[in-house]
């Protein structure tokens, strides 16, 4: 065993061997030797030796460890639970393997035979916990029930009576046991009830989370809509901690539902189970007031009250009430708040909020006055007023944010905007100076004015300033020169590259954000949606390694830790960890590098270094079958990782998520008939087989056919969906979702090619069925197919000709569309080649046979059929081509090595010489990117030219 | 200005948004099972305080609530109470630059130490970083003291010894002759720690 701990699975096995001529039954020995066979990728014999150990029952301890290990090696947890139930039923009185059978079913969901499990346990050994567990596996059966009426009629009550039997005998003993009653109770939808608990002596028991009584009162009352004791008892607990958002929220809502309700109190009679209530403007007011003054005099400064003050108008003016005179005005006590907080970093945030409270002809005046009460030294000669401490470089960052907010900016003339840019570069390198004793990890107190500064570039560069968007690269890596773990600058370096079509410098950029596990799903697609349409497929396969290695190790990473949760007695958790689990499996990221990395395995891969069959068996891949699951896609991608300051209107809407959402299903469909389509193409010839429609039938290849056909219809109505979807021409935020490579591969005519093709293989199959006789009109539409799919593909190539990067008026423009065409068209042939192999593979016996007719009957008379011209004349087109795009590359090649950028004249006065020097890495980062693109589509298309000359039958 | 409340796995798809780093990664260590392991053992220790910034909890309708600031103080209350070992621990505490200077980790860390209090628990400890100075001083602020220095407690990335650590105490109302904070003259590898 030492020696599997050691990953010496060779020694391992000799050992095991050694010990079985001695003892030929010792079933450890078996186990420890089938985990060695596993572990060195022997897995059908590891298979067979464990069934064989399995098959005796063992009721030895290690030898069900051990068979439990290996199982779960083999991702075959379910035979851990006949493992242990035959073990149960030859020890009954087991407490262990009762208990082990009863984390077995929980490591695979079965929740009934759970619920059996615990409660056989607890018959044993009436321990509480057993008990519970039997208890919270009912509630998993309401959890997972499909039917709703079924769990709310059967397994809640059935849970419930099994708890009250336990309060009634005074049995319950651990917190865990009253928080699984409260779980029950409020599912069951008895909130009176679940209310009665927590008040009770059983709620005694609820100390571990903070306020945990108050907070499971609260959501009671809540759903109870029991104003008066949500109002009483958030104001106590204000009371107690004036700092609490969640409170102000409760307490507001209610003293509104109560004002609307007409509410008085009972006289001569307590308010209400929590004490005195509040129903009025008035005692609102009043209430927050007390609130302030009693913040003035405490020692750590509150947030909480100025801006629960700035809340209550907000509310009261979207009521339409006239009483917030009562409270001041709110542009006045914004100033004050500022004045007070603005040197905090979270001012900013904090009075985003309530910016809707200004009307929009104050905002300059506003900000004016923001300004004046900040300390700034007027700057030597014409500089600006630059402030002294960190202190005033915070207040001037947060009104410099607020102006961003407001539009200010955005109003603003070109000149205006770089003059504001300058501005902001200065305070930038000025600011400099308080962070030089900051750490690599740590972030400049100034980075903000970069980052400001870029965002004012970018708006000039939409509006079509080319020079501005390497001045955004520049800027941003001169901070991350002086701010190396600022995620922000990297982010938006990522963003910037990727819509200029380099993805070099992203794959490090990412890297070094070093995100993990989880984010490989939030913001993965940053990687993913560029790596590969602009050529790089070796980044491009990694990128969807890593996210793939994350969303398989979840499955067994969560299964783990729901086991624990009921050992803990967490079982809030338990639903909850079991909702993680599926939305990472549902997730549409996840579904589309599934999708994307065997699209590009194939496209690396089939019929170069091995064939199309070999590669879609060695996936798995079958066209019947989808493993997406279209209705419960879960879009889990943060869309707001960069910051901005955009007002409202410019930012990121929920309409925009919806948009991209849909976009992104409608491309991961196309992409996922694509493939499923690809890979039917192997299982429609049968080269060593009669042709004989019959037999086929038999074989099942006819149903194949009728598959790919379905396929070739859905994947028509997935087209039309999204020609309607492109057809709004969505806009999303420049710093927003990304659009997919939808447009692109409309645009570019891949979308008809790739059709054309399948419907070609349609064709084909039919003149494979039919056999050459009386084939003349199948023929003709084969050959009329393989001409317009020429013409097609050469359309295609055209739309990627042109200069990559070219230089106007001294400043570079990129075309990444051209580097997307290119991919798409190699993506585009490599199909085409494809379906010509299978073409390939019908037609050569065709011939033959023809060859063989013609030898025996020693005439001439015998013509060949037409379709074997068109096909010849096809290929060689194909060859044509293929090796004039191949040109082309190396043309492409040629000229970005000969573009010399230190050339070019970076006319730009306002740059500073250190900026030259950025801007210089930053264009050289592009080209090389750009050099790297051709090269690998060129290698690639290279490697398909190879093939194209096995095709010549 | 903050709403404190238990972390939920959700969480865990929101917390991208923080300024010098992917906050979820301020323990290089930490996967998926790092934080599930915790939920599953001690979620009342989990705690996030987030502060509400463009739609207001109030009138969203729930997706739109943008997460501005996040912490967490992870702790779990170990050790056997019969040699006066059972302690909270701080396993992290993380606070968003945008958050810094509110006294929001002092406010955290007073959360952990009642919850500790409330458990019986004798002390509360942490590790921290030789080098990191400010985190130091914090602590010290806060009434915790140097019990112990681990040699070469953290590692890099590549697996290499990369600096000691502070194992900092605080004794709780329990220990009443704040036994468990008098300092060890000598330092210990972390293969000594239990």
């Amino acid at each position: 065993a030492d020696y599997l701990d050691n990953g010496n699975n060779k020694m391992a096995i000799q050992q095991a061997d050694k010990l079985l001529k001695k003892h030929k039954d010792l079933h450890c020995a078996k186990v420890l030797k089938a985990i060695g066979l596993q572990r060195t990728g022997k897995q059908d014999e590891a298979y067979a030796l464990a069934q064989e150990v399995a098959a005796l029952e063992p009721t030895d301890d290690n030898s069900l460890q051990a068979l439990t290990i290996l199982y779960r090696e083999m991702h075959r947890p379910e035979l851990v639970t006949k493992l242990y139930e035959a073990a149960v039923k030859k020890v009954p009185n087991s407490e262990e393997y009762h208990s082990h059978l009863f984390m077995a079913y929980a490591r695979v969901g079965e929740y009934k035979k759970m619920q059996q499990a615990g409660m056989a346990l607890y018959k044993i050994v009436p321990k509480n916990p057993y008990y519970f567990w039997s208890v919270m596996s009912l509630i998993m059966q309401s959890i997972s029930a499909q039917d709703e009426h079924l769990s709310k009629t059967m397994f809640l009550p059935l849970a419930e009576r099994m708890v009250e039997k336990m309060v009634k005998e005074d049995k319950i003993e651990a917190e865990a046991e009253v928080e699984l009653y409260y779980m029950i109770l409020e599912r069951l939808e008895k909130y009176k009830e679940a209310l009665d608990v927590v008040r009770g002596k059983l709620g005694e028991k609820l100390t571990s989370e903070l306020q945990s009584r108050e907070n499971k009162c609260m959501a009671m009352y809540k759903k109870l809509c029991r104003w008066p004791e949500c109002n009483a008892l958030s104001r106590r607990l204000l009371l107690k901690n004036s700092d609490d958002w969640q409170f102000y929220i409760t307490y507001f809502d209610s003293v509104f539902q109560l004002i609307d309700e007409s509410w008085t109190p009972p006289p001569e009679e307590e308010h209400s189970l929590e004490g005195e209530v509040h129903y009025s403007i008035e005692q609102a007011v009043k209430f927050i007031e007390e609130r302030i003054t009693e913040e003035s005099q405490s020692s750590r400064p509150l947030r909480g009250p100025y801006l629960a003050k700035l809340e209550l108008i907000r509310r009261l003016r979207h009521r339409g009430c006239n009483d917030e005179y009562k409270l001041g005005d709110p542009e006045e006590l914004m100033f004050q708040y500022f004045k007070k907080f603005g040197d905090k970093p979270c001012c900013f945030t904090d009075l985003k909020v309530f910016v809707d409270l200004l009307p929009s002809s104050q905002y300059t005046k506003f900000i004016g006055e923001l300004l004046g009460v900040i300390p700034l030294a007027a700057g030597a000669g014409n500089g600006a007023a630059l402030p002294a401490d960190i202190r005033a470089l915070q207040q001037h960052l947060c009104v410099v944010q607020l102006s961003r907010l407001l539009g200010l900016y955005h109003a603003m003339e070109k000149q205006q905007k770089l003059t504001v840019v300058r501005e902001l570069m200065v305070r930038y390198r000025h600011g400099l100076e308080f962070g030089k004793s900051c750490l690599k990890t740590e972030l400049q107190f100034s980075d903000y004015y970069c980052l400001l500064a870029v965002h004012l570039l970018l708006d000039l560069w939409l509006e079509g300033e080319d020079t501005a968007v390497w001045q955004c690269l520049t800027l941003l890596e001169e901070g991350l020169s002086h701010s190396p773990s600022n995620a922000q600058f990297k982010l938006l370096l990522i963003r910037i590259y990727c819509r200029l079509g380099a993805f070099e410098p992203v794959a490090e950029l990412y890297s070094s954000l070093d995100a993990k596990h989880i984010q490989h799903d939030t913001i993965g697609y940053l990687l993913t949606r560029y790596a590969e349409a602009l050529g790089h497929y070796a980044a491009a396969s990694q990128s969807c390694n890593f996210a793939l290695r994350f969303f398989h190790s979840n499955q067994k990473d969560t299964s783990e830790y729901i086991i624990q949760a009921y050992k803990y007695g967490a079982f809030e958790k338990i639903p909850e960890f079991i909702a993680f689990r599926n939305r990472l499996n549902s997730s549409l990221h996840f579904a589309q590098v599934r999708t994307e990395r065997m699209l590009l395995d194939l496209l690396l891969e089939a019929n170069i270094s091995t064939s199309l069959e070999e590669s879609v068996k060695s996936m798995s891949l079958s066209p019947e079958e989808d493993d997406i699951p279209w209705k419960d896609l879960r879009d889990n991608r943060d869309l707001t990782v960069l910051f901005n300051w955009d007002p409202k209107d410019k930012d990121i809407s929920e309409e925009h998520r919806k948009l991209s959402l849909e976009e992104e299903t409608l491309w991961l469909r196309i992409r996922s008939l694509t493939l499923r389509l690809v890979s039917g193409l192997p299982s429609l010839s049968h080269p060593l087989q009669p042709r004989n429609s019959e037999k086929a039938a038999e074989n099942g290849v006819s149903s194949r056919i009728d598959t790919v056909r379905a396929l070739l219809q859905q994947l028509e109505a997935a087209l039309e969906a999204g020609k309607k979807f492109l057809e709004q021409k969505i806009q999303y935020p420049v710093l927003g979702p990304p659009p997919t490579r939808m447009a692109g591969f409309f645009s570019s005519g891949s979308c008809q090619c790739q059709t054309s093709l399948f419907y070609l293989v349609s064709d084909i199959y039919e003149l494979d069925t039919n056999g050459l006789e009386d084939s003349a009109e199948i023929q003709e539409r084969i050959g009329n197919s393989f001409k317009s799919l020429v013409e097609r593909l050469t359309d295609l190539f055209n739309k990627c000709k042109g200069d990559l990067i070219e230089v106007r008026d001294g400043t570079l423009k990129t075309h990444p569309n051209l580097l997307e065409n290119l991919v798409f068209f190699v993506e585009t042939i490599s199909i085409a080649l494809w379906v010509s192999s299978y073409c390939d593979s019908v037609l050569r016996p065709f011939k033959s046979n023809l060859q063989k007719k013609k030898k025996k009957k020693k005439e001439s008379s015998v013509t060949m059929p037409p379709v074997f011209t068109h096909f010849l004349d096809y290929v060689t087109e194909l060859q044509t081509l293929t090796s004039n795009v191949i040109d082309h590359i190396k043309g492409l090649e040629i000229i970005l090595t000969a573009l010399k950028l230190e050339e070019l004249s970076l006319k730009d006065t306002l740059l500073l010489q250190e900026e030259k020097k950025f801007t210089k890495t930053v264009q050289g980062k592009v080209q090389s990117s750009y050099h790297h693109s051709v090269q690998e589509i060129g290698e690639l298309l290279k490697k398909r030219l190879d093939t194209i000359k096995k095709l010549k039958i | 200005m903050t709403t404190l409340r238990a972390f939920t796995c959700d969480d865990l798809f929101r917390f991208n948004n923080i300024g010098d780093r992917l906050l979820l990664n301020s323990a290089p260590q930490y996967g998926i099972p790092f934080y599930l392991q915790y939920l599953a053992h001690w979620p009342e220790y989990f705690i996030v305080a987030e502060a509400p910034g463009g739609e207001l909890m109030g009138y969203s309708e729930g997706a739109t609530v943008l997460m501005l600031c996040v912490f967490t103080v992870m702790g779990k209350a170990e050790g056997s109470v019969a040699r006066e070992e059972w302690h909270g621990h701080v396993t992290a505490l993380s606070v968003a630059p945008e958050f810094r200077r509110l006294g929001l980790a002092a406010k955290l860390m007073e959360l952990l130490e009642e919850i500790s209090e409330k458990k019986g628990g004798f002390f509360v400890d942490l590790f921290v970083r030789v080098s990191n100075q400010v985190a130091v001083n914090m602590y010290k602020q806060l009434g915790y003291s140097v019990y112990r220095t681990v040699l070469e407690y953290y590692s890099a990335s590549s697996g290499e010894p990369d600096e000691d650590a502070y194992d900092m105490r605080k004794a709780l109302s329990r220990d009443t002759g704040k036994k468990s904070i008098i300092p060890l003259p000598h330092p210990v590898r972390p293969e000594d720690i239990e």
